[in-house]
């Protein structure tokens, strides 16, 4: 790698179903404010600003990013990879820095959702109007697909689902960025309304808003201070189709050969092995039970046939690595700003600021990012080290 | 100066835009089959032999032009399937299925609406739907040159994945 990158500081908003104090730009300063002053940079500091929105209608602003996160005087850009988009915003702002193009990046991710009335119309509209839109495809039901061939093929039923849901839940009550945290039993998950079967109505996790930023720097600024490091990244792409994923050589519609792909090259950079032994904790860009198993997989963790019993090691506690201490997606997740907080929660365990959360000794981790059909799959891993 | 404290204010805002959008000459033409001709059509990837359905006029993999038309069967196997069980805003009244099905002589597979299952009891539906049964395509009366032209019925006692799932 070229000179060492760091996470320098970070800034959240809380998350909440509707910041109706706060227009958009307000929002964001209060989570860039936050990570500058973490970082001790002032916006003066500031060589690049990479703004991170998924799409604008969510919010009903076109150019959101342009009134609320773009600064005077500062280059901007901005990234959307659908979920992954707050990770794919990092991975530019490290390579600003990594090509020499300046030291200190603030990267932004912001989502404004709760402007919607009705979020699930516009999660309608992301399918393909010519081939799929008409066949009454959701966020959801497409999730759904995925969740029945794991049924299928590895023997996954729906109380892992509900026991996997329910885990997730109990750890949120921690993580004093969630507002409102749900905690729910397995019993009460699969007592709930069937949304899309398999999944029930307390799988799917609330309308979030809320902003996240992260202050990346080179090496040469760190000084004394407690940064995470970047100890290795990847990412990669896929076709938008998941029809097209059934019947292909590689990357089989369970194999998100993307993630696969994006973690192996972040262990290589990261000198990694044998991911299980080597990570402390993990927070994976999951929305729903199903895509949390299936990364298990895709990152190394387990082997296919191995799956069900490393997901129920998982359930228990007992899986040897810390999954998903901030709750996860599944408590909370704003789309564009979701994968910069995995990013994030995985730095503040790092460097020891992780609050009612904290787990102890954690020096190595990895953040995942997942966009589209995970038609998007990043991968980070952070380290108290510098490489 | 001191201010009394205001409930925030909230703007109406709305977007309601209408589009139309340009589906390409390889979609017209599978489109076209479907209306005239009730067939289904897949274009060949040269390089891999791979069939699209539905057609596309390149391999999103490699950029391959695929220009040869071939017809694909009207039967074929449910890979995945969803039961909709809760009324979405702008979706159909639930309860119904969606699936994912590799048509005969196809190697991707094409997203429909499924009927043919019982769908009083969606956990009992479900654990039929895990057994991948095979399904047949039925041709609406009236078509338009939609992808809603056809939906796929399932087969009865078809399917052979073990389908251990559905607990």
């Amino acid at each position: 790698m070229t000179d060492p990158v760091a996470i320098l500081g970070v800034g959240q908003t809380r998350y909440r179903r509707r910041h109706s104090d706060k227009n958009t730009a307000e929002l964001v300063r209060e989570a860039a404010a936050a990570a500058l002053a973490d970082a001790g940079i002032g916006l003066d500091g500031i060589d690049l600003i990479v703004g991170g929105v998924a799409p604008d209608a969510l919010a009903g602003l076109a150019n959101i990013d342009l009134m609320s996160i773009a600064r005077p005087g500062i280059p901007y850009m901005r990234i959307n990879t659908g979920g992954a988009t707050g990770s794919s915003a990092l991975l530019a702002g490290m390579t600003w820095i990594a090509a020499g193009r300046g030291k200190a990046v603030l990267v932004v991710a912001v989502e404004r959702m709760g402007h919607a009335t009705t979020a699930q119309n516009i999660f309608n509209s992301i399918f393909d109007p010519i081939y799929e839109k008409d066949i009454s495809m959701s966020t959801i039901s497409m999730v759904a697909l995925r969740a029945t061939l794991m049924m299928q093929k590895y023997g996954f039923t729906s109380d892992h689902w509900a026991q996997l849901a329910a885990r997730n839940a109990a750890v949120s009550a921690l993580n004093d960025t969630i507002e409102r945290p749900r905690v729910f039993t397995a019993d009460q998950v699969r007592g709930s309304a069937i949304l899309a079967w398999p999944i029930h109505a307390l799988e799917a996790c609330p309308t979030t808003e809320g902003a996240c930023a992260v202050v990346l720097t080179h090496a040469a600024l760190v000084g004394d201070r407690t940064p995470a490091w970047i100890h290795g990244t990847g990412a990669f792409s896929d076709t938008y189709a998941m029809g097209d994923r059934f019947h292909r050589p590689e990357g089989a519609l369970d194999n998100l050969i993307t993630l696969e792909r994006a973690a192996r090259k972040a262990y290589g950079q990261a000198g990694i092995t044998d991911p299980l032994a080597a990570l402390d904790m993990v927070e994976i860009q999951a929305p729903f039970a199903s895509s949390e198993v299936m990364a298990y997989m895709a990152l190394g963790l387990c082997t296919p046939e191995d799956n069900v019993a490393f997901t129920e090691r998982a359930i228990a506690g007992t899986a040897g690595v810390a999954f998903q201490p901030s709750g996860g997606p599944q408590a909370c997740n704003p789309v564009s700003a979701t994968a910069l907080i995995r990013i994030t929660e995985a730095a503040l365990q790092i460097r020891g600021r992780a609050g009612a959360r904290q787990i102890d000794g954690i020096r190595r981790t990895l953040s995942t990012g997942q966009g589209g059909a995970t038609q998007f799959s990043t991968a980070v891993i952070l380290g108290a080290e510098k490489p | 100066m001191d201010m009394p404290a205001a409930e925030p204010l909230v703007i109406p805002g709305n977007w309601n835009f209408d589009y139309r959008y340009f589906a390409g000459d390889t979609a017209t033409r599978f489109f076209a089959e479907l209306r005239d001709n009730a067939r289904i059509m897949g274009t060949r990837n040269p390089v891999t032999g791979q069939v699209m359905v539905p057609a596309r006029s390149f391999s999103d993999a490699d950029y391959v032009a695929a220009t040869e038309w071939v017809e694909v069967g009207q039967e074929g196997r449910l890979e995945v399937f969803s039961i909709i069980a809760t009324q979405f805003p702008g979706l159909p009244a639930p309860p119904f299925i969606i699936g994912y099905v590799t048509l005969d002589g196809a190697d991707t597979a094409v997203l429909n609406h499924v009927t043919g299952v019982d769908l009083t009891d969606i956990d009992r539906a479900a654990r039929q739907l895990l057994r991948q049964p095979r399904v047949r395509v039925v041709f609406k009366d009236a078509r338009e040159g939609r992808i809603t032209d056809f939906h796929f019925e399932v087969i009865p006692d078809t399917g052979t994945a073990t389908g251990t799932g559905a607990a």
